[in-house]
């Protein structure tokens, strides 16, 4: 009999989610618990296309209307509807000059869910920092109609001005942003006034005299509270904790192996993190004392680009450059599913609203439309397998218990011109509520 | 395994021979050798089930030659040959395996680093560098290298950084670097590097063998060579084959009957540079040894086509120790693949 270990991976709890690639295509990923808790794609939205490339995306979960915005490479920016893929509006210069946007790439995006700038209902605001450190806040209004560029108010304003921005992030309460990259230092700015609050400071040369030159690779702050906090990755694999209120050096540093810190992602707890490097190891650090809490070891050889932690179950995804998408649980340690997904990973993030038919019958209200969308979702469902080509499509074959029905008008492809695959999730998963009808 | 350790109170020390043979006839596998603890008696049980494995074997083998040997004489078809299990035959599923459907691999071929030059944009200029050390077979391997790669330039090493060496390349537009790393005095790892940003390969060479060194070789041609790359399957392997294929030129003069082969197995590349000529071979029916006398057709004799080579220049093997996204950046490089001793699972399991 051959020698072989396998590993057998357990199946994962119902989630859903995007990852972005380098040839600007978004593909969804899910995992429902009675198919095995297997993740696999489901939709694959976009045209191979490597300008479109993209270079950062963020995504508002709401329950009612979410927003999905992308950063390609040929400097557009496009609103997606995470449901369905549809394009809702898209901004071809976001930052207004003559600077073609091959040479200054978006390297920072984010979208915001309360509302900023006095913007009217409807509006979605938009924080972009580009790679020479021009950061660009405007918001956009899209009910009045499809294709209008921007309304509101707009403030652009220079990060640094040299080097470059390679990491940004809002905190949790959306008020500040902490912006670092080569030769830049890490600094916070305060939102609503503009204005740098406070800036790092290197740590002083080591016991034989070397200088590293600043180099930050990514950040996060490690709590959705606190914006006081937050971790730095190096690329001289250095993990730095700083405290704004403390001083202006690191709190807390420690190396982590040898390549450079290229995604670290906070935690729910809010003292542990979630690093990844260069050469695809991912570890969990408490930043408390700074200890390694334990290393997430399944085979990922490539560098990890992205990290995300799934709010309501102990579940941390990764991507990166091996074109795999690893699902982990977080208190074992242990893969719970890897997606093979044939590009260069970018970005992944979660759709948190995402509730699978089991859970169905405990978050609805009145029956009767549950039983109609609880059809609605088989229905799509139905029709979604048979286009799909991918390779674990046997197992989604299974889930087609029920008998084809006739779908319903308001489904089908009339309005899909844009998306291959047929599927409206929109009235399926959400709790009720309205969906302004894209027309795209 | 762990199931066949069952109790075995009757088989310890000198116990008859019927015990064990009742049970064995009973469940298969009660007995092992090793669950004796007398040596003696375990060696010459264990010598017995050996002799027992050696002449069913021959038995089969005997049957298996019988019943060949009957079905010629009736003149069916004799029972096909069994496949021998290999471990290319058992290799290990792999869902990265490149499909011939697949539009996603396409369109990433042709987005990746490697388009321009397989759309004939850019001619290949290969630029071919030393480590910093000396070497004994070093300069005659790049020599040899010269004359295997068309259009490429060796130049001295110096006291060059790797990054200015780079710099450099892309000032005078060379398509990519070849880097000849040398360990104890011996040629011992490639890099290879595609320019401008594209990716970095790094090779473990072994098994190097010159030119001199092969009886009855050939002397190479300035033709442009034929390249042939077997056994890429999977996307990684996809893409370190087109890494090889951008070192060459893209248009083969078949006239020069050159071939350089990059033949993958099991996760080693093994690089050929051959020439070759076709012939016509007429053989007999008398004579073919290797062909099978059922082919009692009404010929008498069948021309073959056959293509013999003649081994040139150096022949070596690549093993594939890491793919980097970048230039070579050890410090700040992003990998796409590096080999971890934790991704060695099972012996059935290659990546290339």
């Amino acid at each position: 009999m051959p020698r072989t270990t396998t590993l057998e991976c357990p199946g994962c709890p119902p989630l859903r989610a995007l990852t972005f690639d380098v040839l600007g295509l978004i593909k969804v990923i899910e995992a429902r618990s009675k198919e095995g808790g297997a993740a696999k794609v489901v939709e694959r939205w976009g045209e191979p296309d490597s300008s479109k490339c993209v270079l950062a995306a963020s995504m508002v979960d709401r329950k009612k209307d979410p927003l999905l915005a992308v950063a390609r490479k040929n400097g557009t920016i496009d609103f997606l509807n995470p449901l369905n893929g549809h394009l809702r509006f898209a901004i071809s210069n976001v930052s207004d000059t003559a600077n073609r946007p091959e040479d200054d790439p978006i390297s920072g995006l984010h979208l915001f869910a309360s509302k900023k700038l006095d913007s009217e209902y409807g509006c979605c605001t938009l924080l972009a920092c580009t790679m020479k450190g021009k950061a660009i806040m405007r918001s956009y209004d899209n009910t009045l109609s499809p294709d209008l560029i921007s309304s509101g108010s707009t403030r652009t304003w220079d990060v640094c001005s040299s080097g470059n921005i390679l990491c940004s992030k809002v905190d949790g309460s959306e008020n500040y942003v902490l912006f670092g990259g080569k030769g830049v230092e890490m600094n916070v700015w305060d939102l609503s006034e503009c204005a740098k609050i406070w800036t790092a400071k290197s740590p002083p040369k080591n016991s034989l005299g070397i200088f590293t030159p600043t180099w930050f690779t990514s950040a996060t702050f490690l709590s959705k509270d606190d914006h006081r906090k937050f971790v730095a990755g190096t690329n001289s694999h250095q993990v730095r904790l700083y405290d704004i209120s403390a001083q202006r050096r690191p709190v807390m540093s420690f190396d982590f192996k040898e390549t450079p810190i290229k995604a670290v992602a906070e935690d729910l707890d809010g003292h542990t993190i979630y690093v990844g490097n260069g050469s695809g190891d991912l570890s969990a650090f408490d930043m408390r004392t700074g200890k390694l809490l334990g290393s997430f070891l399944g085979k990922c050889s490539g560098s990890i680009k992205s990290i995300a932690r799934l709010p309501e179950h102990p579940v941390v995804a990764s991507c990166g450059l091996d074109s795999y998408l690893r699902l982990w649980d977080v208190k074992t340690r242990q893969l719970l599913s890897a997606v093979f997904l044939k590009q260069h990973l970018v970005r992944v993030v979660f759709d948190s609203n995402f509730t699978s038919e089991d859970a169905v019958g405990s978050t609805r209200d009145p029956s009767v439309e549950e039983a109609e969308t609880v059809n609605e979702y088989e229905n799509g469902d139905e029709q979604d397998t048979q286009p799909v080509k991918r390779k674990k499509s046997s197992k989604e074959k299974k889930a087609n218990k029920k008998s084809k029905k006739k779908s319903n008008s308001n489904e089908t492809s009339a309005d899909d011109e844009g998306t291959k695959k047929i599927k409206k999730f929109k009235s399926k998963k959400r709790l009720k509520r309205e969906i302004p009808d894209d027309s795209s | 395994m762990a199931g066949k350790r069952k109790k075995s109170d009757g088989e310890e020390g000198g116990g008859g021979e019927d015990e064990p043979v009742i049970k064995k006839e009973k469940t298969k596998k009660e007995i092992l050798p090793s669950m004796i603890k007398n040596k003696d008696k375990r060696s010459e049980i264990h010598a017995k089930l050996q002799h027992q494995k050696k002449l069913d074997k021959r038995k089969r083998a005997k049957a298996r030659d019988a019943a060949i040997k009957r079905a010629l004489e009736l003149g069916e078809e004799p029972p096909a040959p069994k496949i021998p299990r290999t471990i290319e035959n058992t290799r290990e599923f792999d869902e990265t395996v490149c499909m011939p459907d697949d539009e996603e691999l396409f369109a990433g071929n042709d987005a990746d680093e490697f388009s321009s030059i397989m759309n004939r944009e850019r001619t290949p200029k290969i630029l071919i560098t030393t480590c910093r050390f000396n070497s004994t077979r070093g300069p005659a391997f790049i020599s040899e290298l010269l004359s295997v790669i068309p259009n490429a330039h060796y130049y001295k090493r110096g006291t060059y950084d790797l990054k200015k060496i780079v710099e450099y390349a892309n000032n005078k537009e060379f398509t990519s670097i070849i880097v000849v790393h040398t360990n104890r005095r011996e040629p011992d790892a490639l890099l290879v590097m595609t320019l401008p940003n594209g990716p970095t390969a790094h090779f473990k060479l072994s098994n190097l063998v010159l030119r001199k060194d092969i009886k009855n070789h050939g002397n190479p041609t300035s033709h442009e060579p034929e390249l042939i790359l077997h056994g890429f399957t999977t996307r990684l392997g996809h893409r370190v084959g087109r890494l090889f294929q951008s070192l060459f030129p893209q248009d083969p003069d078949f006239h020069g009957r050159r071939v350089v082969t990059f033949h993958n197995q099991r996760d080693f590349i093994f690089f050929r540079h051959h020439r070759y000529v076709f012939e016509t071979k007429e053989t007999k029916q008398t004579d073919s040894k290797g062909t099978k006398t059922k082919d009692a057709k009404d010929k008498v004799s069948q021309e073959k086509i056959k293509a013999r080579l003649q081994e040139c220049g150096p022949k070596f093997t690549l093993k594939l120790i890491s793919l980097q996204n970048g230039t070579f950046d050890t410090k700040g490089g992003e990998y796409e693949w590096v080999h971890k001793p934790e991704m060695d699972t099972s012996r059935r399991r290659f990546f290339l």
